[in-house]
């Protein structure tokens, strides 16, 4: 059964599924109260969310405004709300019908905002917490929902490490605290995870970021580098069954194609730095093969979502099932992904509810051939793709890399399946109403296989493969996670309480099993199976990870003085089974406060201000990525020898690599500042906080010099770092008739400064390229900062090397270095600070326009101020790979260049790490453009449909950038090795058409 | 429905839940599955062996077999050029240019890195073993032995590459890492002799071998390695001492035919005092090297990446007539040696010739699977040193003896050919011995160390017009890398 008839085999089971839930869906009344909901100008408001005030029973409105609901008693409170609207509250008062007019308002003060254990109004947030919502999330085309808070949450930076399908971009927060697995944690539906590939933007309801310790606290050991909660869509109580259904197809290309050089340029230049005629007449080459044209592609991918949700007065429902279809930028290379979705809750008595969410996520997906990238990168243009009798060109000769174009013929199966099943169960009980008590089960189980198939081919004596071979491999994980907490909630005249106590347990654990075998029986898919392979090739193998365990207390309270003075405290226990027996627990306390000046007197009445708040906030986090051996030194098997006149290999054992047992939890305190501001009913309104947070006792893998002898670098709590900052967001919006438009722009400003290093003193250096640690970590600069020459000229003639002595022998032609140090010869102690890979400002800027129907967006995003190593350019691999067109400007007897050096294969000067491979990383993108059309409501209510967009959106359109390479946008996830661009799989600029409509 | 009270058994059972005891500490204890740790190691016999065996597995690494140890030895010396397409690993033609630097090309580094992590794995068995609580102690003392022998073997290779290097002698702590300094050659010497001298004492004869254990070191590896340790240093007195106890042990002798010797039948045999162990499984290429894969002839019969190939000066070199030639190089239309084809032109190479003694008879797997064993020390070389050294002792007589008990193996059963040596005249009959080490050694990559080692090395390269600079590429740089981490500790070699 290929894909496509298991998708279609999926779709239906959904539908039966969903239509058996409907039919049993029934519900039971107590008092009835309906009415219409309309704005100030009298226009019917459609899904407004209606509440009875302290209870989960509720509805939305329909297509006219109307609301039907079931309250418990005469004198229930309602509660309206509504995206850009006031909440308004309204007193039942024994009305069977009520009309409700609610007013807008810019901003949402009450918009109730998720955050760790719970849920606050947001105008009584202390702590540093962005929210973005549905409609965002689902204005960038990918597979990964964290590629929609790039350019949109001041002081997140997302970037893509590469174009692949299906992969998850880097995530930042608030800078680089660490050194090493700097990503933020995500929490879905309170289970802990460090990846959501598995999710799809249609299910989301929010996501909401914890930027400040106050926030993240309550994450303890795992909130250092920030929060990302995200909340799953949920029914509505005594809501009619909704039907939503969202679908788009498109187009992705690579964003940007790099120049390179044509088969009689690269035939001029081999000719030059060989020093002999390797070809006879190079401008008889003419273009030659370009081999990005051969590997790279147009694209197609889709996304189908349906999610049907409602809820009777006992339960709520929401189901949906998604299917995200794409095919990479390169042949070959493909991701999809079909998930299916139910959240429910049931009120099986008064004060208890149960509920689940779980989903189902199958994924398939074709890694592009081993290398491609960077083989047409390197490969020979002067040699055909594919030559004029049908064969395959030979480009190991002279390039000495793998023909692409016969990679996708022989190398091109790579697949990889999973399944995952992810969710939780929990029970809510209210012995009282101010009390909720919370126990709540999660789970992730994951599994993948995967499997890669070579048959036997020829293409030349390097690029070959005497025997067909088929690797095999199975890995299998789960993790539980047990959460038990209890709320008391209390509301006395001018005071209010919350109190959260809770213990939480976590376990993760995964296997792996795979083998191989050469010779199959056949060379078509239905062989690809270890038993089709001959049993006297077979390898195997199978092991565990170490099992992650953690084990913790958390406790927070919030307390509001008049509405005015917010107060909150929190305080976590973590145990890890990571860490040494001596080392194992960590306390992280927070404290913040918040004025809500406005409400003071003297400001209540004060003409155009809307709103002021003051922000200030302390806490302790602690980060504990590191590999779970990490303080465990274990023996590595299998290092076997061979003895004996039977040469039999015989077992052996050892340490190899040093582990450290005395690690401990990395730290880091932060302060956090801020204010919050709203003009003219909040239609303007602010953000901006000022942060400093010291992490300490950073867990990093130093790099050890390689006498120690150790196969690896051992984990070391090794220096302490330093991130301040400044956040600003800015939000207008305003309305003028049928012409609704809103602004938005935001900034952070970041200072990343290492304060000082470990025991040992020493700094850290990562990343050889060529010979040399291109990044130097040290006191007073950013972290991974490039360290390396700074090119002063090139070397003219002879008298010039006189003149400027090098250590090593030079030519002329080759690059000058700066002396540094001035002591009069040039030598490895001139190397100097290059600059850092960290932007020190990033930013966005968004717009939104609507009027009638019609509705256009544009978001643009940039960073400013880092630097990135071209060090793809700077590799020359075991031939001579081909060359970016800037080598064109070489210098030579015919141009005496004082910027690039002779062209040379390679070695000192003029492939050391060198500003001359360093170039500007600021970018500026339009990352979104998008503009929709909603019908109007007379033409599709015949069909039966309460709304219908469509839409047009494109992403990546333009980027402004000074940088050569596919994307200034170089990811990684360790921090001493961030900027460095080795050749990664392209970026896409897509366009997608869509639909969605409301049943 | 009333909103009632619930249950007073549901409000205790879920106070409970919330009030549930810790799991205690066993839950936060994990141990790594399929795996020992470190704590548990070194407390049963069978650990002993593991961690021995381990040191020999690193000894078929990619850093110590090929390109970064041909290069450093046959490549960089006259015996060799780098071979293959001429775009091919270009690199390594720094190697033949003297050009290479302290970071280019980065094979230096990772001939410093896989011989450093050999001597980790030596200090882990050398540290460990005697911390086993229960074992049988001639077990012990022959484990240790081994593990002596094989750190000595890697000291030595390092000090005649770079000159002072760091001693490490056990597994350093953490704030040991960035502290070492370069200590000078006559006490990495002292230590490689120490190691040696333990290693004679510990190590059976390779006649009492087990036979499961031949290929593993002996007390004649250990005294033939010291002889020349000694040599190198110039004692002759002690190099002749240990050479000739290698003699008089009887264990050893040459091989009847020399072009055989390198084939698989003579591995371990008569002749062999060391060698790295190698073969092809079927299933997998864990027992493998990549020796015989890098130097095997390119193209058709293809074998291997054609790198390493004999220089003109090389084959020049030998006698008329000596047999030898033949058995080291292997040319384009020649039979292979085990008869099985003829090898075919391969237009991309230049100077088109193999080097025979890392050619090997088909065998499972791929050329991946190269299983040819690669010789460390052999008895013409003691022959050999014992000549050497006896002549600068002023005993040519004995001298004679030795160098032409090797010549005429060589010759075997020609008359024409490889004449014995007569002359007794010191100087002569020096430069007879260094030139039939040359020849008898060539492409098993020793020149390289005698040509430093007998101060042959400037004037040998200048006359091939190489740019050599003396006391500069006496020794290799050390890299980068290892000056950065080590904040100016340690101190480049002079010229780099």
């Amino acid at each position: 059964m290929n894909y496509k008839s298991v998708n279609k085999c999926f779709l239906r089971c959904f539908f039966v599924i969903i239509s058996i839930f409907l039919g049993c869906m029934n519900g039971f009344a107590q008092f009835r109260v309906s009415g219409k909901i309309t704005s100030e100008n009298r226009e019917t408001l459609i899904g407004v969310n209606v509440l009875v005030k302290n209870t989960n029973i509720g509805t939305l409105s329909d297509i006219e405004g109307r609301f039907s609901l079931d309250v418990p008693d005469k004198q229930s409170i309602l509660v309206f709300s509504y995206v850009g609207y006031a909440t308004k509250e309204l007193s039942v008062d024994g009305n069977s019908e009520l009309n409700v007019m609610i007013s807008e308002s810019a901003e949402l003060l009450n918009e109730i905002v998720v955050i760790g254990y719970g849920s606050q109004r947001k105008s009584d947030l202390t702590g540093v917490v962005s929210s973005i919502k549905s409609e965002e999330i689902q204005k960038f085309a990918s597979a990964n929902i964290t590629q929609a808070l790039q350019g949109k949450i001041a002081g997140v930076q997302v970037t893509s490490g590469s174009g692949r399908p299906g992969e998850a971009p880097v995530v930042r927060i608030r800078g680089t605290g660490t050194l090493n697995g700097a990503s933020p944690i995500y929490v879905v539906d309170g289970l802990i995870l460090d990846n959501i590939d598995f999710l799809n933007a249609s299910d989301i309801a929010s996501m909401e970021v914890l930027k400040d310790a106050s926030a993240a606290a309550i994450y303890g050991t795992r909130g250092a580098n920030g929060v990302i909660i995200i909340s799953t869509r949920q029914g509505t109580k005594n809501t009619k069954a909704q039907v939503r259904f969202n679908a788009w197809q498109g187009l992705q290309q690579p964003a940007k194609l790099l120049l390179l050089t044509n088969a009689s340029e690269y035939g001029t230049l081999v000719n030059e730095l060989s020093n002999k005629a390797v070809f006879a007449d190079p401008k008889s080459l003419g273009q030659g093969t370009d081999w990005q044209n051969e590997i790279y592609r147009n694209a197609a991918f889709s996304n189908y979502n349906v999610q049907i949700s409602g809820g009777s007065d006992l339960m709520t429902y929401s189901i949906s099932g998604d299917a995200f279809l794409q095919d990479g930028i390169i042949k070959s290379s493909y991701f999809n992904r079909y998930s299916l979705r139910i959240n429910n809750t049931y009120q099986v008595s008064p004060f208890i509810k149960i509920g689940h969410n779980v989903s189902y996520v199958q994924s398939a997906a074709n890694r592009e051939p081993g290398g491609i990238v960077f083989n047409a990168y390197a490969a020979d243009p002067t040699v055909p793709a594919v030559d004029s009798d049908g064969n395959f060109g030979n480009t190991s000769v002279l390039s000495n890399v793998s023909n692409p174009a016969a990679q996708f013929k022989y190398n091109a199966y790579n697949r990889s399946s999973g399944q995952q099943m992810a969710g939780n169960a929990f029970i809510d009980v209210n012995p009282f109403k101010s009390l909720t008590l919370k126990s709540s089960i999660g789970f992730n189980s994951f599994s993948n296989k995967s499997k890669s198939f070579e048959p036997e081919f020829f293409v030349n004596d390097k690029q070959r493969n005497p025997e067909s071979r088929l690797f095999v491999g199975n890995s299998q994980s789960s993790d539980w996670q047990w959460e038990n907490t209890a709320v008391f909630q209390k509301d006395l005249k001018q005071h209010r309480f919350t109190l959260l106590a809770g213990y939480t347990v976590q376990s993760r654990q995964g296997e792996f099993l795979g083998g191989s075998r050469n010779r199959l029986i056949g060379d078509t898919e239905d062989f690809y199976y270890l038993n089709a392979g001959d049993a006297q090739t077979a390898t195997n193998y199978q092991g565990a990870n170490t099992p992650e365990r953690y084990e913790s207390y958390l406790f927070r309270t919030n307390y509001a003085f008049k509405d005015k003075y917010l107060v909150t405290f929190s305080f976590r226990r973590d145990g890890s089974s990571k860490f040494g027996s001596e080392k194992r627990g960590g306390n992280f306390p927070s404290l913040a406060l918040a004025w809500r000046a406005k409400e003071e007197s003297f400001l209540k009445n004060l003409e155009g201000l809307s709103n002021l708040k003051f922000r200030a906030s302390w806490g302790i986090l602690g980060n504990d990525k590191i590999p779970t051996g990490a303080a465990i030194p274990t023996v590595t098997n299998n290092l076997s020898a061979v003895f004996g006149p039977e040469e039999a290999l015989i077992f052996g054992a050892s340490l190899i690599t040093l582990a450290n047992p005395f690690l401990q939890w990395e730290e880091s305190r932060s302060l956090n500042g801020g204010v919050d501001i709203g003009f003219f009913d909040n239609r303007l309104t602010g953000e901006f906080d000022v942060y400093h947070r010291l992490t300490s006792k950073i867990l990093v893998p130093v790099p050890i010099p390689d006498y120690v002898g150790s196969a690896g670098n051992p984990y070391v709590n090794a220096a302490d770092v330093v991130n301040k900052g400044l956040d600003i967001t800015l939000n207008f919006q305003n309305k003028e008739g049928k012409f609704n438009y809103k602004f938005s722009v935001l900034g952070s400003f970041i200072d990343n400064k290492v304060i000082s290093l470990g025991s040992t003193g020493n700094a850290l250096r990562d990343v050889v390229v060529n010979g040399d640690f291109a990044t130097l970590t040290q006191p007073g600069f950013p972290i991974g900062s490039f360290f390396g020459y700074k090119v002063a000229g090139i070397y003219q003639n002879a008298e010039e090397i006189k003149k400027y002595p090098n250590n090593n022998p030079v030519k002329p032609g080759d690059l000058r270095f700066e002396d540094i140090n001035a002591d009069g010869i040039i030598n490895a102690k001139d190397r100097t600070w290059l600059g850092s890979p960290i932007p020190t400002f990033n930013y966005g800027f968004n717009l939104e326009f609507s009027y009638g129907g019609f509705d256009f967006n544009a978001d643009f995003n940039g960073v400013y101020g880092n630097k990135i190593l071209n060090a793809k350019k700077m590799f020359r691999g075991f031939g001579i790979p081909n060359f970016e067109s800037s080598f064109l400007n070489r210098w030579n007897k015919d141009n005496p260049s004082e910027t690039d050096p002779r062209i040379t294969n390679g070695g000192y000067p003029n492939f050391v790490v060198s500003d001359y491979f360093l170039e500007d990383g600021s970018f500026f993108r339009l990352r979104t453009l998008g503009i929709g059309y909603t019908l109007p409501q007379n033409l599709i209510q015949k069909i039966g449909i309460k709304s219908l967009r469509i839409y047009a959106r494109a992403n990546n359109l333009f980027t402004w950038t000074k940088y050569s390479g596919y994307t200034p946008e170089v990811g990684s996830e360790n921090v001493l090795q961030v900027g460095i661009d080795r050749g990664i799989y392209p970026l896409a600029k897509t366009v997608v058409f869509g639909v969605s409509c409301n049943f | 429905m009333k909103n009632i009270f619930p249950p007073f058994r549901l409000i205790l059972f879920v106070i409970g839940l919330l009030l549930y005891p810790s799991c205690g500490e066993d839950f936060l204890q994990v141990k790594p599955l399929g795996e020992i740790n470190a704590q548990n190691f070194f407390q049963e016999e069978k650990h002993g062996a593991w961690a021995v065996n381990a040191i020999y597995n690193q000894l078929r690494s990619w850093d110590l077999v090929s390109f970064p140890y041909l290069g450093m030895t046959d490549m960089v010396s006259d015996d060799a050029v780098k071979g293959s397409f001429p775009a091919d690993a270009e690199r390594l033609n720094a190697f033949e240019d003297f050009t290479y630097d302290s970071r280019n090309p980065e094979d230096i580094r990772q001939t410093w890195k896989g011989y450093y992590q050999g001597i980790f794995r030596a200090n882990v068995a050398i540290d460990g073993i005697p911390k086993i609580p229960k074992m049988n102690e001639s077990l012990r003392k022959k484990w240790l032995g081994e593990a002596h022998f094989l750190r000595a073997h890697f000291y030595f290779n390092l000090v005649r590459w770079f000159g002072s290097i760091p001693l490490i002698t056990r597994p350093l702590t953490q704030d040991e890492f960035y502290t070492q300094e370069r200590v000078n050659t006559g006490k990495v010497y002292d230590q490689i002799k120490s190691d040696l001298i333990i290693a004679i004492s510990n190590l059976p004869l390779k006649s009492t071998l087990e036979p499961v254990d031949l290929g593993r070191a002996t007390k004649g590896s250990a005294a033939g390695l010291l002889a020349k340790v000694y040599l190198t240093q110039s004692d002759f007195a002690n190099a002749a001492k240990w050479a000739k106890e290698v003699i008089d042990s009887k264990e050893y002798s040459l091989y009847p035919d020399y072009a055989r010797l390198f084939r698989r039948e003579g591995e371990n045999g008569v002749e062999s005092l060391f060698e790295i162990q190698a073969t092809a499984l079927e299933a997998s290429y864990a027992a493998a090297t990549p020796f015989n894969m890098v130097q095997g002839v390119r193209g058709s019969p293809n074998l291997g990446w054609g790198f390493n190939n004999p220089s003109d000066d090389l084959v020049r070199s030998y006698e008329p007539g000596d047999p030898r030639r033949d058995a080291t190089v292997l040319y384009v239309g020649e039979v292979l040696p085990d008869g099985s084809g003829v090898i075919e032109d391969n237009p991309s190479m230049e100077n088109e010739r193999y080097n025979q003694k890392a050619w090997v008879e088909s065998h499972p797997g791929l050329q991946d699977n190269g299983p040819g064993n690669i010789r460390i020390l052999r008895y013409a070389d003691i022959l050999l040193i014992a000549a050497e050294a006896l002549n600068e002792l002023n005993n040519p007589t004995e001298a004679l003896k030795h160098l032409n008990q090797v010549r005429q193996r060589a010759r075997g059963t020609r008359t024409t050919v490889l004449p014995d040596v007569v002359s007794v005249d010191k100087v002569t009959l020096r430069e007879r011995i260094w030139k039939e080490r040359r020849i008898e050694l060539a492409m098993e990559q020793q020149r390289w160390f005698d040509l430093v080692r007998t101060g042959q090395v400037e004037k040998t390269m200048k006359n091939l017009g190489k740019n050599f600079i003396k006391g500069k590429h006496d020794l290799f740089p050390i890299p980068q890398t290892e000056i950065d981490l080590s904040e100016g500790k340690m101190v480049q070699n002079p010229g780099y």
